[in-house]
């Protein structure tokens, strides 16, 4: 879970890594906890599966959601609403920065380095050690140090999500933690917590635990 | 076989490529397929291949055609607008007989479209879209493993006919992530020999010569019913398609690629309701699964086409089903998936 010592929370990582998810279930486990909670959605890299696709569920619980204008929610351009500066410097919320994957994304958060440095800012690294490019200490390590620098921020923390959806194991989970341990003994960088699924809920974790519930569930499940 | 991994079906596609000995990939960017040109430029560097980011399609699609008379596997991706753009050199690569493997992950059309799934593109695929008399071997998976599967038979069916082939993607197969088991690496000596015809060095024998022209109309058309011969025999050999709960079906719903994967929900959701429905699925978008479609019209009363398009595959099933039954359609378009309960409440309607 995020670190609650910290008003805004910017959650960078690789394509695929399951950055959405978690700010979105975190964006409701905020909500439990504090009256004034946004999520900034600042995706400008995939056109799919993006925060934006969610805003009524959200927007139902009370939580403020910070997307492109509804008319150009579904282009293909790299809008970042002015109102996203605004939250992340507002005493009053809980701010989670979504980003978009890869160093692409990361960019834009570093387009926003004046705002996140006037305020008590974590930077999270979420990895998923079952996807490409992300199965080794040394191409963890890589991509954390060039994300951040795109960033402009120091990752304050690492966020284990080593999953395969529906098909995840404790064994998954459980390597998955012991790889990112061996990077955070590397660098310095503090594990945060530990995703894992609804179903798996009862296992045992190395770091503190964080139940995700699916959000982008699609029609094409079967 | 190796462990399961989670990728995005244009990752998917990217890795199943360099593990059927794919070593050459030129390409542009566009939404959205752009994750596989990407995935392309971290990962060739690391097996020794190429990358190269073309200017455009229409270089990208001439690199094709100059690095396939080499005889090595080459690839490229591409979306709607994209590969529209890439016509006239597909059409020159189809006519040299040359075994390129092009992927279009399909956007919403036409014009410009949207970057929202669809598979308005079927007529383009299928029916030509360049030039000339040609055809291509069309592939629609549904999932990922799918395309995996298909883009490693992609290769060795261009390889193996010297034909180009095209995965048949859309923006939904190629932006989801599943859990995907790739197959081993393909040993590159293994390859098939392409040396009869390749340009590979004329040292020491005659030149060869590609092309998909000749001067002398007379010569031109053999050229021309050469390729009919090969299509011929893609036809007996090459269809591929899946039957989804038909045994005892009396509404067989026809769709492919990741609308197909969606009608398995709705022909569970129809026999919930008592309606014995059942699904074709064709594979193989060309050759096109007739003859097998068009055994199901002695027990159907009725054919339900469904696809993210206002109707294009539906000519293929009335070609099949040939005046037999009944074929209806239902689609939506412009990049709008329809969901499992619309095409639903169609079907009771329907019957």
């Amino acid at each position: 879970m995020l670190n609650t010592n910290y008003k805004c929370h910017v959650i960078i990582g690789m394509f695929g890594s399951g950055k959405t998810e978690i700010a979105l279930n975190s964006a409701i486990y905020l909500k439990e906890k504090y009256d004034n909670v946004a999520i900034a959605d600042i995706d400008v890299i995939s056109p799919y599966f993006r925060t934006r696709d969610e805003i009524d569920v959200l927007e139902n619980m009370g939580i403020k959601v910070i997307t492109p204008p509804r008319k150009f929610m579904h282009a293909d351009l790299p809008i970042i609403p002015p109102a996203v500066g605004g939250y992340i410097v507002n005493p009053e919320f809980q701010t989670i920065i979504d980003a978009g994957g890869n160093e692409d994304g990361s960019t834009v958060v570093g387009s926003l380095k004046n705002f996140l440095d006037q305020t008590k800012t974590a930077t999270y690294f979420v990895v998923n050690t079952k996807r490409p490019f992300m199965n080794t200490v040394e191409d963890i390590e890589y991509y954390i140090e060039r994300l951040s620098a795109k960033a402009r921020r120091r990752v304050d923390f690492l966020v284990s999500n080593s999953n395969l959806q529906n098909e995840t194991t404790e064994e998954i989970i459980l390597s998955g933690e012991k790889l990112l341990k061996e990077v955070s003994e590397k660098t310095g960088i503090p594990v945060a917590f530990t995703v894992v699924p609804e179903f798996l809920k009862d296992i045992k974790t190395e770091f503190p635990k964080f139940v995700l519930k699916r959000f982008l569930d699609k029609v094409y499940q079967l | 076989m190796a462990e399961k991994v989670m990728v995005k079906g244009t990752e998917a596609i990217g890795e199943a490529a360099i593990r059927a000995g794919c070593r050459l990939y030129f390409g542009y960017p566009i939404t959205p397929q752009s994750e596989l040109t990407e995935y392309m430029s971290r990962r060739m560097p690391q097996v020794d291949g190429v990358f190269l980011q073309a200017e455009s399609e229409v270089a990208a699609v001439n690199m094709l055609y100059g690095a396939a008379s080499t005889g090595h596997r080459v690839m490229t991706s591409t979306s709607s607008p994209g590969y529209s753009l890439m016509q006239e050199g597909v059409s020159y690569i189809a006519g040299a007989e040359l075994p390129v493997v092009f992927v279009n992950v399909v956007r919403g059309g036409p014009g410009l479209g949207d970057i929202q799934p669809a598979q308005s593109d079927y007529f383009q695929a299928t029916k030509g879209g360049g030039h000339g008399d040609y055809r291509l071997v069309v592939y629609g998976p549904e999932s990922l493993q799918e395309a995996v599967e298909l883009t490693a038979k992609a290769f060795d069916v261009a390889d193996k006919y010297r034909n180009p082939a095209l995965i048949l993607a859309d923006g939904m197969l190629g932006q989801m992530m599943e859990p995907v088991e790739f197959p081993e690496f393909r040993d590159l000596s293994t390859l098939p020999d392409h040396s009869s015809w390749a340009m590979q060095g004329a040292k020491g024998r005659e030149p060869h010569k590609i092309t998909s022209f000749d001067i002398n109309e007379y010569v031109l058309e053999q050229m021309n019913l050469r390729y009919q011969e090969k299509y011929k025999k893609i036809i007996e050999n090459e269809q591929m398609w899946e039957e989804y709960k038909t045994d005892d079906a009396d509404i067989i719903i026809v769709a492919y690629g990741t609308m197909g994967r969606i009608a398995k929900t709705i022909v569970n959701m129809a026999r919930e309701k008592g309606v014995k429905a059942g699904l074709f699925r064709p594979i193989t978008l060309w050759p096109y699964p007739y003859e097998a479609l068009a055994k199901l019209a002695d027990q159907a009363k009725l054919f339900f086409t469904v696809e993210m398009s206002m109707g294009q595959m539906v000519e293929d099933v009335k070609l099949a089903v040939n005046g037999k039954k009944t074929v209806e359609f239902y689609g939506r378009t412009g990049g709008v998936v329809p969901t499992p309960n619309e095409v639903l409440a169609k079907l009771m309607e329907l019957i």
